[in-house]
């Protein structure tokens, strides 16, 4: 690892040159190497830009909720509480793995007893990469994006996907 | 490692899908349900004499089962997605990443020359993909930009 002002040949990972002390940390931050990775890696949520929730009460009913995803053709719906607090996300893949076939009569039943509580969030200042790094650690496919602990927007895996393919056939 | 260059000359066979899960159109929309659910996925693939006749996704059991109480009974047929929009395996990334933000899918179920389905195409394993191809990038990503502590360390 040479350092860029007096050529001194550092070991690798070197925090500062060994001979004259400038701070070679940023030597080994990750650079992006074409357009679509300087893109992630530098623009944040709020370009793509992020959708308004849809959102239901904790008290709604399944049902209720499930007619406003099918209405509003959204894959999941925020359940926000007093003072539009995020309590919860509802989505598809909950309808699959909690109620499909597991409940009878869960028409009726409050949302609230099938969401995942305390999803995970973004802010619409991070970073797309950051927010790509969540969907894939996690599998999730949206992402609320909040202010102040109050949901502002949602993104989805396909708003990222969009954004990256536009830069890749533009 | 150029990422433009490589969504559009990497072919899809590449990702290393897994084999796909299939039915009969004559099978339930319960069995399908069960085998999703055991085997967490978002989709199975509906194949009758060797040939692909839809898929059923959980877009599917939303829209046509849940949110207009039909009964889970119901057989394949009478509910599934019927000719799916599908890649070929020689197809590039890029292109069936395209296909899926421009038709809103998140499963295309892919082909071979003989138009035997190979394997499923999730949304999933695209971002997989991105993921993999730059992980200093997106890896070294602090867990959270905006931690911020609220009090000084020590006196």
């Amino acid at each position: 690892m040479i350092c860029p002002n007096c050529g001194h040949d550092n070991l690798p990972g070197a925090e500062e040159c060994a001979q004259c002390m400038q701070d070679l940390t940023h030597l080994d931050r990750p650079s992006a190497q074409d357009r679509i990775e300087k893109a992630l890696l530098e623009e944040p949520v709020s370009v793509l830009p992020p959708a308004r929730p849809v959102t239901v009460r904790p008290t709604e009913t399944v049902r209720q909720a499930v007619q406003t995803m099918v209405e509003n053709s959204v894959g999941a719906v925020l359940v926000v509480g007093d003072g539009g607090k995020l309590l919860g996300i509802f989505s598809e893949r909950d309808v699959l793995n909690r109620l499909a076939g597991l409940h009878d009569q869960y028409e009726e039943l409050p949302v609230s007893h099938f969401m995942t509580p305390d999803p995970e969030t973004v802010s619409a200042d991070d970073k797309l990469a950051f927010a790509l790094h969540k969907m894939d650690g996690g599998g999730y496919r949206h992402l609320p994006v909040m202010a102040d602990g109050i949901p502002q927007g949602i993104i989805s895996v396909r708003d990222i996907l969009r954004y990256v393919s536009q830069l890749c056939f533009e | 490692m150029d990422l433009t260059k490589n969504l559009k000359i990497e072919s899809v066979c590449r990702l290393n899908m897994s084999t796909p899960v299939t039915l009969s159109p004559r099978d339930s929309v319960r069995q399908a349900v069960a085998v999703m659910q055991q085997h967490r996925i978002g989709c199975v693939v509906v194949v009758q004499d060797g040939k692909l006749a839809g898929i059923f996704t959980e877009r599917d059991l939303l829209k046509r089962i849940v949110a207009v109480g039909r009964p889970l009974s119901l057989t394949l047929a009478e509910c599934m997605t019927a000719k799916p929009v599908t890649v070929r395996s020689s197809d590039p990334i890029g292109k069936a990443m395209r296909c899926m933000t421009e038709g809103g899918y998140r499963h295309l179920p892919v082909l071979d020359e003989q138009d035997r389905v190979v394997g499923v195409l999730s949304v999933r394993r695209i971002v997989r993909y991105l993921v993999e191809h730059f992980p200093q990038t997106v890896y070294n990503q602090p867990p959270d930009p905006n931690a911020v502590q609220k009090d000084r360390d020590g006196a």
